[in-house]
């Protein structure tokens, strides 16, 4: 069987071939607004949630604590540096170590309660002794909204401390602080800054914020 | 039930005065509150021992006598006593063990195995459950299966707790009411206030009890309270409907309560200087020294709690301080014996034996404020998950064995008895009448239920939850 002219068309071809696969941008799909697609005709009817009422006044799956491994990550992510004790307070914190512990315990106990206050204190007060030394506020990590140049802590204007607290509170618990809520959150942080730069205590303004929002239910549950 | 409840809430204020604006939410301003209470002693407390990894109950509770179960009836019994491979530590005895009378005792009714050390010297005090059937030779299921009087389901722990239960019932006014060291621990249907403090080492209890480490300005402390306060939305409510939510803010407002009255400082043994000839630390000095030469513990330096005898120590100053009414604790470990020798699991055994025995002889001769001795207002129970088997392995060790027994100690229990009992061949759990724990042909097996519908009615708690009855002939009253 004779195949050169078939090898012959093959060396045209594909060089051509990889010239329009490299030569131009690919047409970008044209941004537009979300839309939910609408139901197909033959889609099964939606059940509404059941009635609190009816069952037992709850609705849904039961909220659970967060495991060790999920809290070690959550302080990561959220402040951007580790509890120094987690590990070691582990076996208490519930973790199982499958030799003579099998089962993870997520019980949200006074032993739990008291290490992660302690573990809270630890990293949002170095974290906010690292922001007071960042000159670059996009780069803090608890008051990135608040103005760099900001001297007085407890002067700060309230658009600036709402902003700033909406994004911690969706930074931690996923979920942004909004009417009446924000406004106590607002409230306090302003007493707060208030007595830290009375005291001198300037890390403790957003620092006491990190340590509320980190032991808040919120974000030991899910 | 309602009058413990009046004081446990009446307790609660007291405790709870010194901040202002703290809620369910709160923290209290620790050091604001600093010495603020002080407490008294649970007039009822209860003690769990656990002997980690299932214990051989030949050299402990159920002994046979070695001339009787000799090597050459082996075939016939199924039962090697074994302790003539004690004989490389002469601190064994190599034959059972009877207790000696006390002055002005009874006339002791048992005998134990040559691992009981000093236990036997409290014979009067005490009761020996034998042939327990724990339906089990599996580690989780079986101490699971003694922790709560209920059979696991697979090896899932069902119920609560018998230490929970007895807190939930009781709802003593000791500021942790229960304490789980190095065993696990479970709630189904206590509120929060219910749960032990649980802990997998001695130096994490004192961390929960001790000031966090890092300090904050007490105006901003007390500025978190608040906050925490005021933040109970209808959302987090309806969230919070199964009461999970709830129980973390009790264990918060717990936190509040056992930081303000600096609680760690009851557990520390280390001695305080005194330049100043100060009476009142003269007086802590003189009861750390106490403490120490009761347990046996180092006079000077440092003292390992993580040891047995620094655990039983542990226990004693959880009651006598009116910390605790409920402690549970794995006393001692390191007895699954599948290889090595006899002597290692007797050594790991009596270690937690004489252990047990000093805190019994605390509490015997410690006075109790509303009368009598601390032994008179505590029941303890001794367990582990099973016992070993009646013969030796291949290995020099023994496998995990069904039958078992228990041990209950102090209040509410008959004394100087031995209830129920294990078969001569192979120690199969024995059929008994439970009224009176004697061998009955027609009668049933002794299960862990039994056992902890006992302890429950030695206190006239409610043992519905066992869905079985007390033994009857174990309870004093």
């Amino acid at each position: 069987m004779n195949v050169r002219p078939t090898v012959n068309l093959l060396c045209v071809l594909l060089p051509l071939m990889a010239a329009a696969a490299c030569g131009g941008e690919p047409a970008a799909p044209k941004p537009r607004p979300a839309e939910l697609e609408p139901l197909p005709d033959d889609h099964p009817s939606i059940e509404p949630l059941p009635d609190p009422e009816l069952s037992g006044g709850h609705v849904g799956r039961a909220p659970r604590r967060i495991t060790v491994a999920q809290l070690k990550s959550s302080i990561e992510v959220t402040t951007g540096r580790q509890w120094s004790k987690i590990d070691e307070l582990a076996a208490s914190l519930g973790r199982a170590d499958y030799a003579l512990v099998n089962a993870e315990a997520t019980e949200p106990n006074l032993v739990f309660a008291k290490f992660l206050e302690d573990g809270a204190r630890e990293v949002c007060l170095a974290t906010a002794d690292a922001d007071l030394k960042e000159s670059d506020a996009s780069k803090r990590v608890l008051s990135p909204e608040v103005p760099a140049d900001a001297k007085d802590l407890s002067k700060l204007d309230d658009a600036s401390v709402r902003q700033n607290m909406v994004y911690l509170s969706t930074r931690f618990w996923g979920q942004p602080l909004d009417g009446g809520e924000l406004d106590t959150w607002v409230s306090a942080y302003k007493n707060i800054a208030t007595r830290a730069e009375a005291a001198k205590k300037k890390r403790e303004a957003w620092g006491a914020i990190c340590i509320a929002l980190m032991t808040d239910p919120r974000f030991t549950t899910y | 039930m309602t009058e413990p409840f009046q004081l446990q809430r009446r307790h609660f204020l007291k405790a709870a005065a010194g901040f202002a604006g703290a809620s369910m939410l709160g923290v209290t301003p620790f050091r604001a509150l600093a010495q603020a209470t002080t407490f008294a002693p649970a007039d009822r407390c209860f003690v769990f021992i656990y002997f980690g990894g299932g214990w051989d109950v030949l050299l402990g509770l159920d002994p046979r006598d070695p001339t009787v179960f000799t090597p050459e009836r082996v075939s016939e019994t199924r039962i090697l006593p074994g302790y003539s491979l004690l004989s490389t530590d002469a601190s064994f005895p190599e034959t059972t063990v009877r207790p000696t009378q006390r002055p002005g005792g009874p006339i002791p009714a048992m005998e134990f195995g040559p691992a009981i050390g000093r236990l036997a010297d409290h014979y009067d005090k005490l009761a020996v459950v034998r042939g327990i059937h724990m339906k089990t030779v599996a580690h989780e299921v079986g101490f699971r299966y003694f922790l709560t009087g209920k059979e696991p389901i697979g090896n899932a722990a069902r119920g609560s707790s018998t230490a929970t239960e007895i807190v939930g019932q009781m709802r003593p006014t000791v500021p942790v009411p229960s304490i789980a060291y190095g065993i696990e621990s479970y709630n189904d249907r206590y509120p929060g206030y219910a749960n032990a403090l649980r802990v997998s080492r001695a130096n994490d209890l004192i961390l929960t009890l001790s000031p966090s480490p890092t300090n904050i300005d007490s105006e901003i402390e007390q500025q978190l309270v608040d906050l925490r306060g005021k933040t109970i939305t209808c959302e987090s409510e309806l969230y919070d409907t199964r009461g999970l939510v709830g129980q973390y803010r009790q264990a918060r407002s717990q936190m509040g309560t056992v930081l303000g009255n600096q609680l760690h400082k009851q557990f520390q043994l280390d001695f305080e200087n005194n330049p100043m000839k100060d009476a009142a630390i003269d007086l802590r000095n003189d009861q750390r020294a106490a403490i120490r030469a009761q347990y046996n513990l180092p006079a000077t330096g440092g003292v390992n709690y993580d040891s047995a005898a620094g655990r039983a120590a542990l226990i004693a100053i959880a009651l006598k301080q009116g910390i605790s009414q409920c402690v549970s604790m794995n006393l001692v470990g390191g007895l699954d014996t599948h290889f090595g020798t006899q002597v290692a699991h007797a050594t790991n055994q009596r270690s937690g034996w004489n252990a047990l025995a000093d805190l019994v002889d605390d509490l015997r001769k410690s006075a109790h404020p509303s009368g009598g001795t601390f032994l008179d207002h505590t029941t303890m129970l001794a367990f582990s998950e099973f016992s070993r088997t009646p013969l030796i392995n291949g290995s020099g060790g023994r496998d995990h064995h069904i039958s078992s027994s228990a041990l209950l100690i102090g209040a509410g229990i008959k004394h100087n008895l031995v209830f129920g009992r294990a078969g001569d061949i192979n120690m199969a759990p024995g059929v008994v009448d439970r009224k009176t724990g004697q061998p009955d042909p027609k009668g049933v097996n002794i299960l862990p239920e039994d056992v902890i519908a006992t302890v429950l009615a030695s206190a006239d708690l409610d043992y519905a939850i066992t869905r079985t009855s007390p033994l009857e002939g174990l309870l004093s009253g």
